[in-house]
């Protein structure tokens, strides 16, 4: 939670930590990804190591590292629910993952839909976050509509909320009730029964049990003690089942711990012995596998038109191969300084869905921020030093001169030149002699738009002075060759002439 | 004389009168405007505010003063799109030690409030000085107010601007596409909310209504590196021209007018000025304004 205080941009350019860890360690992401991708980053690293651990060590993570295990062990009202109820599911969650991960290979990578982290971060980012930002600062407004100048008195405790913890400003995002219910859909489970999203659904935990169950970590006895069943009651996992399997068991030790007769302990056995069927059911396997293979194919359509608008975060050029690398764990977009990233709806597709778009009316792409390519866990959007973050196309700006003022009304504006940050202005403007429409000549500064040197950053969308429509829009272009930086202009001295304010 | 003449010759003399009261009043007591050069800016400053009468002709003990620089762009202070924070903190300084109450620094910025606050160097550079507040802009502290000026009519102004004793105006000079230059006058943007773009169909008399609103108690502009092309944001070090110069003056007309001559124009040049001198907003004319150089 901390962590995800902490994608935010406070003043410094570059984020220190942030929630991408968790999806660099995240089996589930690696496996997506190198399905997908079908080659290597040493980004996911920390996720083969992961593996790793849990292949020694067991399914672990769900009962230490989860963050959403963790949530919903924390929202667990009551006692445990008994047994009465069980989510009649079976090997459900190794068709799911299996037609998950089929489809990766697919180049159609959705595991960042189910991933239990990616849920979780998405209905904190969509909703709980905004939510809580709203509240506390629609407060802070109220108190000054309230006291007026007085509320300077309490200003110093706001301020280190502000400045700690709460978003920079207040976003709406769409897909925000979605993410929610999802989440919400999941807690509600619990009621249900005690884990069963992580039990019957979770993909994550899918695999990480798959990998488990070759772990020689174990407990000891494997079985309930006939004179005891204490453990059913602790146990969050393992002995709800049917048929206790080894790559059920989170590792949390709380039979251990809870044990009356401390009979319980874990240590490594060195037998596979126990382990359940490696390969769970043969048509739960191939059903998987169609199933991910007929997913390919409708979450592939897209509308052409929706295409012209969708534009993507600085420095994806391509537009499958962000696909198949993006978690759609919507880091970026709450990290975005403008809050110009959203999550996109049915722009792409099924296979873009929840994936970054800009909209440039609502925030622009801020020329000297990287802070997206920083938080990305598998580099979907690259992590670019300033100098070439500003010079890569997000699209190409063009002119409505049906709406645009020095066109459609001949009088002066040009809000989009003085805020075009390209220091050559990507737009820039001549005097021209119009005919007003009260039939009077005079000269209008009419803008044009220099596409050579024109890298999308919507600014010029943003800023115009026009009400809901802007007379300048960004379009999507599939040529998204870098900018050319002109070389004999020199952007910033070597070396500064006032150390104490560079913030280079 | 019948009643005829004599209501003709009294239409003359209202009609007159504003113009005649004004150069009367000129001609008593000229604009003063300072102009101080150096590689010292602190000091620079300091020697031209001092050259025009010191800060205790503006500031008197008790007083909430605010400082208004320009720091709307993410550039580096070598950029020369946003006021050099050496010039903004000797002004803070002075205002202190002419007893201010409290000096508010802020401004709208047009990118992210954050990164300008931080690569402006104003924030840092105002960083643990008591009495003293460098806050970002809060949108609801915008008032509407009534200009009934002769584009604008009403508009919203940060209320901390409104409930200052003392305003002090200090802004870059730099090109701009529309404007030409941006300098004091233009710099009152800052404590606009709403759609400002808005202003830009008809922004030099959109000016004038809001500086005669706003009046700067003091305008002290920082040359010591101008914005020359590309602004205001530039980005090019090609387009920084260093000069080492600061402007003090009551007068913001008047300061307007000389820092046009550095970029090599007339004041008339440049609408803003012009039609801040015919609303009697100051005196832009260089042969009526005594310049002290320090």
């Amino acid at each position: 939670m901390a962590l995800f205080v902490m994608t935010e941009y406070r003043g410094q350019d570059q984020i220190n930590v942030a929630v991408n860890s968790f999806f660099r360690s995240n089996p589930l992401v690696l496996a997506g990804y190198l399905l997908a991708v079908k080659s290597w980053t040493w980004l996911l690293l920390p996720a083969v190591l992961m593996a790793v651990a849990t292949l020694l060590l067991g399914r672990f993570f769900c009962g230490w590292i989860c963050p959403l295990g963790t949530l919903l062990d924390l929202m667990r009202f009551k006692k445990k629910s008994t047994t009465a109820f069980r989510l009649p599911l079976g090997n459900f969650k190794f068709w799911l993952l299996t037609a998950l991960l089929t489809a990766s290979f697919f180049n159609i990578n959705l595991v960042g839909l189910l991933d239990p982290i990616a849920i979780l971060l998405r209905a904190l980012t969509f909703f709980f976050y905004p939510l809580l930002g709203l509240g506390v600062r629609e407060g802070w407004v109220e108190l000054y509509h309230l006291i007026g100048e007085k509320r300077d008195s309490l200003a110093p405790a706001y301020g280190l909320l502000r400045d700690h913890l709460l978003p920079f400003r207040n976003t709406i995002y769409p897909l925000a009730l979605f993410s929610t219910l999802i989440l919400s859909g999941i807690v509600f489970l619990e009621r249900v029964e005690t884990r069963a999203w992580c039990r019957h659904l979770c993909p994550l935990g899918t695999l990480l049990g798959w990998l488990g169950m070759f772990s020689p970590f174990r407990r000891v006895p494997a079985e309930l003690c006939a004179d005891c069943g204490q453990c059913r009651e602790l146990c969050p996992s393992l002995f709800e089942q049917e048929a206790p399997a080894v790559g059920e068991c989170f590792r949390c030790l709380s039979c251990e711990r809870g044990c009356p007769d401390s009979r319980v302990s874990f240590r490594p056995v060195l037998q596979l012995k126990n382990a359940g069927p490696l390969i769970p059911e043969r048509r739960v396997l191939l059903g998987g596998i169609a199933t991910g293979l007929l997913l390919v194919v409708p979450a592939r359509f897209r509308f052409p038109e929706s295409e012209t608008r969708l534009l993507r975060p600085p420095g994806v050029r391509d537009e499958n191969e962000f696909l198949k690398k993006c978690v759609r764990c919507g880091e970026c977009m709450k990290v975005c300084l403008k809050n110009a990233l959203y999550p996109a709806t049915w722009q792409s597709g099924i296979e873009g869905f929840y994936t970054p778009v800009v909209i440039p009316r609502l925030g622009y792409c801020e020329y000297n921020c990287t802070l997206c390519g920083q938080v990305c866990p598998t580099a979907a959007i690259p992590d670019l030093s300033v100098e070439n973050k500003q010079c890569e196309v997000l699209g190409k700006a063009v002119f409505d001169k049906n709406h645009c003022l020095p066109f459609a009304k001949k009088i002066d504006c040009i809000v989009c030149e003085e805020h075009c940050p390209i220091p050559d202005k990507a737009i820039r403007s001549r005097e021209v002699m119009m005919t007003g429409p009260d039939g009077a000549e005079r000269i209008v500064k009419e803008p044009y738009v220099v596409e050579d040197i024109c890298n999308g950053c919507g600014i010029c969308e943003n800023v115009c002075p026009l009400e809901t429509k802007a007379g300048i829009q960004v379009f999507a272009v599939r040529n998204r060759t870098p900018i050319v930086r002109s070389t004999a202009r020199k952007l910033l001295p070597d070396k500064s002439e006032y150390p104490e304010y560079d913030t280079r | 004389m019948d009643r005829r003449t004599f209501i003709k010759s009294a239409g003359v003399a209202t009609a007159l009168a504003p113009v005649l009261i004004r150069q009367a009043f000129a001609a008593k007591e000229p604009s003063l405007l300072a102009v101080a050069e150096g590689v010292d800016y602190p000091a620079i400053t300091r020697k031209a505010i001092n050259a025009i009468g010191g800060m205790k002709r503006f500031v008197k003990a008790g007083d909430v003063v605010v400082v208004k620089p320009n720091m709307g762009w993410d550039r580096s202070v070598e950029q020369a799109a946003n006021t050099h924070p050496l010039v903004v903190r000797a002004i803070v300084e002075e205002c202190l030690s002419a007893g201010a109450k409290k000096v508010k620094v802020f401004d709208y910025t047009c990118n992210d409030a954050r990164r300008c606050y931080v690569n402006s160097g104003i924030e840092s550079a105002l960083k643990g000085m008591k009495r003293v507040e460098c806050k970002q802009i809060e949108p609801e502290r915008f008032k509407k107010v009534p200009l009934n000026g002769q584009f604008l009519k009403e508009w919203e102004l940060y209320d901390e601007a409104l409930l200052a004793n003392v305003f002090i105006n200090v802004p870059i000079a730099k090109h701009h596409g529309l404007s030409k230059l941006t300098l004091g006058l233009k710099n009152i943007m800052g404590i606009m909310g709403g759609n400002r773009g808005f202003i830009h169909r008809n922004l030099d008399t959109a000016l004038a209504d809001v500086n005669s609103y706003v009046r700067s108690h003091l305008t002290v502009i920082d040359a010591t590196r101008i914005l020359t092309a590309h602004g205001p944001q530039g980005g090019s070090l090609a387009d920084v021209k260093r000069l080492d110069k600061v402007i003090a003056s009551a007068d913001i007309v008047a300061a307007d007018a000389f820092a046009t001559t550095l970029f090599g124009m007339k004041p008339p040049d440049i609408p803003a000025t012009l039609s801040a001198y015919r609303r009697g907003l100051g005196e832009m004319n260089l042969d009526r304004i005594r310049i002290v150089r320090v």
